[in-house]
């Protein structure tokens, strides 16, 4: 059937080493599409609530959907579905480059991996066939190795690889899974359950390619859209000149910059790490994932100094905000290198620089001291110390034990106060929009399905970016509302984040791909089903209100300079957001989907199956 | 003079949508690896994208070296193509090549090349960064 689904989900059980074929289940597809909302539908019906996520019970899937590997446009990615062991709710962390459409060429929509190997093993998957192979010689390898090792094992040159770095194997919580070198599927620990399942890499080559109805049509229409949506839309001019990158200036000027441990949101360095650093200083050649014609990426290679030869993609907004300002480093070059370093070891940039921030400023309160970071000068701006630090987190040699947990575990263990330090949702650490200067993103933060995060909503863009008013809690709910519907659907697809497309125009690809008949109502209720879904799944595993967390230090340490002096998130504020948020999305007091809601949004089966609801 | 696609492969970001195009005019279905034109991504080292693809050449060895003839002059388009029907897939021509500018497709039972889409090169239409140029 010409629908871009392969039709074909690949099952791997670690413990038995055994591999089966089976359909993909078309019911589900037509009612989540694929990525976010089918992962999800498929890990509520396989997972036990309750499972440890680094016990060979907990379920590791990978997921593209229908466009990917097609012409439709940044479209290139894949989920990397599973418990979180970081937050202990439902994961989907996704990356771009080439790994997705790879895996719909070798004939699979999905892999779903079960138990644990006995040894060290890697998944090969190659043209609708696949093995479980010994990964002896991979295990302590980091990610860049482990890609060169495997291809020349399987002698393609076009092997693409999803692997685990050295962080993964030990387990750390904060590890991501890492393709095509520098791509990461990087929140939530999805690194940590590869390394519990003894699973180094899935890899995977394909020369099946992926069929659409009515080809000519849809190349015309394709080419089309590729053109006028994507490469002339006005939406997607600072993502063609600079990436992420650019929103450095923008977070400065806003005041919402992370600055040396959430202590300020200004950062006096910020020149020398934003967009123009990278372009003058270390940029070698813009990069795209397939099917993009953006190429927002940045490989980079630093040309002098201390860090000179240190060379990787990105670094992204993100990974300067939280490594760069949050650790109060100045230096382009160094966060090149603490970028590499996170790629190759396995580790979420975003985690690692604020774990290292904290661990910074628990350095210079003095709770934590020389020995404890094996004689490094861990102060905020010290760079070399910065740059030791991912290896230290990913081998887990002293403080960074602890910090492979990621900041909240981290705290407990360390204690002497460094609980009250911690940003963080659910366990997981903050991104670089300080909620002091947008009180929305401390709503989005806690609602995020994931923990916090800001690809579940993004109300920034509406207030300290826009013309909003950052403060006011009023419509903070309903922004966050429309954005969990919109994104729900995105990742369900997978589009990328910087394609702005509406839903109108991704009615009009799916129907091109799928022959589904859509509009925008009719993705606006699978976003919704999604949004549920996933809050259902939290819900089952036991999480309430009081897991929406808002960190103390953003209620009660106001920041002190620019536009955000004076400023905090007011606990009263958040909590009329969080009720309001609740209320719009029909959820019941503590939260929780209502069976009324469920039915309404077409979850009906999954009703029986939430105790909270009995 | 060649008549080949021209590339400035400096320009070129990695984005492969000229394989898909490609591989979706020639055999209805988005693979890459049925792509008349191959770019191929080098990182760490060198950190640059490798494209290939017929050059139309001059010498054109691929002709001599074919012992089935099925390179052959197309009088209309000016360049020489692959007959499908007269190529055994023996991959002659895959060695003769200096430029690897052609390749057998991956059930391995012909030569592909590109042939210029019938003189409106696809690729050259949808590459956003204007590296390839007829």
């Amino acid at each position: 059937m010409a629908d871009g689904y392969t039709g074909k989900v690949l099952r791997v059980d670690l413990t038995g080493e055994k591999i089966t074929t089976e359909p993909l289940n078309r019911e589900w597809a037509k009612r989540f599409i694929g990525g976010k909302g089918l992962g999800a539908r498929y890990l509520f019906e396989e997972l036990k609530p309750g499972v440890d996520p680094l016990s060979p019970d907990n379920v590791l899937m990978i997921w593209t959907g229908p466009l990917v590997g097609t012409m439709v446009p940044l479209t290139s990615r894949y989920a990397v579905v599973t418990k979180s062991p970081l937050t202990g709710t439902f994961l989907d962390s996704y990356a771009g480059g080439y790994f997705g459409p790879e895996l719909k060429y070798a004939g699979f929509d999905s892999v779903i991996i079960k138990g644990k190997a006995s040894k060290p093993v890697y998944l090969w998957i190659n043209d609708g066939k696949a093995e479980i192979r010994d990964a002896k010689n991979l295990w302590g390898k980091d990610n860049f190795k482990t890609e060169e090792l495997i291809r020349k094992e399987t002698g393609q040159s076009r092997a693409r690889v999803a692997s685990t770095g050295p962080a993964g194997e030990k387990l750390s919580l904060i590890a991501g899974v890492t393709s095509d070198l520098t791509r990461n599927a990087g929140r939530g620990g999805g690194g940590a359950v590869f390394g519990s399942k003894n699973l180094k890499a899935v890899a995977c080559r394909g020369t099946l390619g992926v069929d659409v109805p009515n080809i000519d049509e849809f190349l015309k229409m394709t080419k089309e859209m590729l053109l006028k949506d994507v490469v002339e839309n006005p939406d997607h001019a600072g993502s063609i000149t600079d990436g992420t990158p650019i929103i450095v200036d923008m977070s400065q000027n806003a005041a919402i910059l992370p600055t040396r441990d959430w202590s300020s949101g200004e950062f006096e360095g910020s020149a020398g790490i934003n967009s123009d650093a990278i372009k003058t200083k270390v940029l070698v050649r813009r990069k795209a994932c397939m099917g993009c014609g953006l190429a927002c990426g940045s490989w980079v290679k630093a040309r002098t100094g201390r860090f000179k030869g240190a060379s990787t993609e990105g670094p992204e907004y993100e990974t300067i905000g939280l490594s760069g300002s949050n650790c109060g480093i100045d230096s382009i070059e160094a966060i090149v290198k603490f970028s590499e370093e996170c790629d190759k070891l396995g580790l979420d940039t975003m985690s690692a620089g604020s774990v290292t921030a904290f661990a910074m400023d628990m350095y210079e309160r003095k709770i934590l001291t020389k020995k404890d970071t094996g004689g490094l000068d861990l102060k905020f701006g010290n760079e070399e110390a910065f740059a030791k630090m991912p290896a230290m987190i990913a081998n887990r040699t002293h403080i960074g034990d602890a910090l492979a947990d990621g900041s909240k575990r981290a705290a407990k263990k360390i204690g002497k106060g460094a609980e009250k330090l911690v940003i963080e949702s659910k366990g997981s650490e903050y991104p670089a929009y300080d909620p002091r200067g947008s009180i929305g993103m401390a709503l989005a933060y806690a609602t995020s399905d994931r923990g916090a995060d800001h690809n579940r909503a993004w109300p920034v863009a509406q207030d300290a970016y826009g013309s909003g008013d950052p403060w006011n809690p009023e419509g903070k709910a309903a922004i966050c509302v429309e954005d969990n519907t919109r994104t729900s659907v995105k990742w369900s697809f997978i589009f990328c984040d910087f394609y702005a497309v509406n839903f109108t125009n991704m009615a009009k690809y799916y129907t091109a791909v799928t022959g589904v008949q859509a509009d925008e109502p009719y993705l606006r209720s699978i976003g919704k089903r999604v949004w549920n879904l996933t809050r259902a799944f939290n819900a089952r595993e036991g999480f309430t209100r009081k897991d929406d967390n808002l960190p103390e230090r953003m209620e009660k340490e106001p920041l002190q300079s620019g536009k955000t002096k004076g400023k905090a998130v007011p606990r009263a504020d958040f909590e009329k957001m969080l009720s309001e948020y609740y209320k719009l999305w029909n959820w019941d007091d503590q939260g929780r989907p209502t069976k009324k809601t469920l039915q309404d949004v077409g979850l009906s089966d999954i009703v029986g199956k939430l105790p909270y609801l009995k | 003079m060649s008549k080949g696609l021209k590339a400035e492969k400096e320009k070129c970001t990695g984005c492969q949508l000229c394989m898909l195009v490609c591989s979706g005019t020639h055999v209805n279905k988005f693979n890459p690896s049925e792509s008349r034109i191959n770019v191929e991504d080098k990182f760490p080292e060198p950190g640059e994208f490798k494209i290939n693809y017929c050059i139309q050449c001059d010498e054109h060895p691929c002709v001599e070296s074919c012992p089935a003839e099925a390179i052959v002059f197309d009088d209309g388009r000016g360049i020489y193509i692959v007959d499908k029907e007269k190529c055994t897939g023996c991959g002659s021509c895959v060695e003769a090549c200096p430029y690897e500018g052609c390749w057998l497709d991956p059930s391995g039972s012909y030569s592909i090349k590109c042939d210029l889409c019938g003189g409106t090169p696809q690729c050259v239409e949808v590459c956003p960064k204007g590296v390839l140029k007829r």
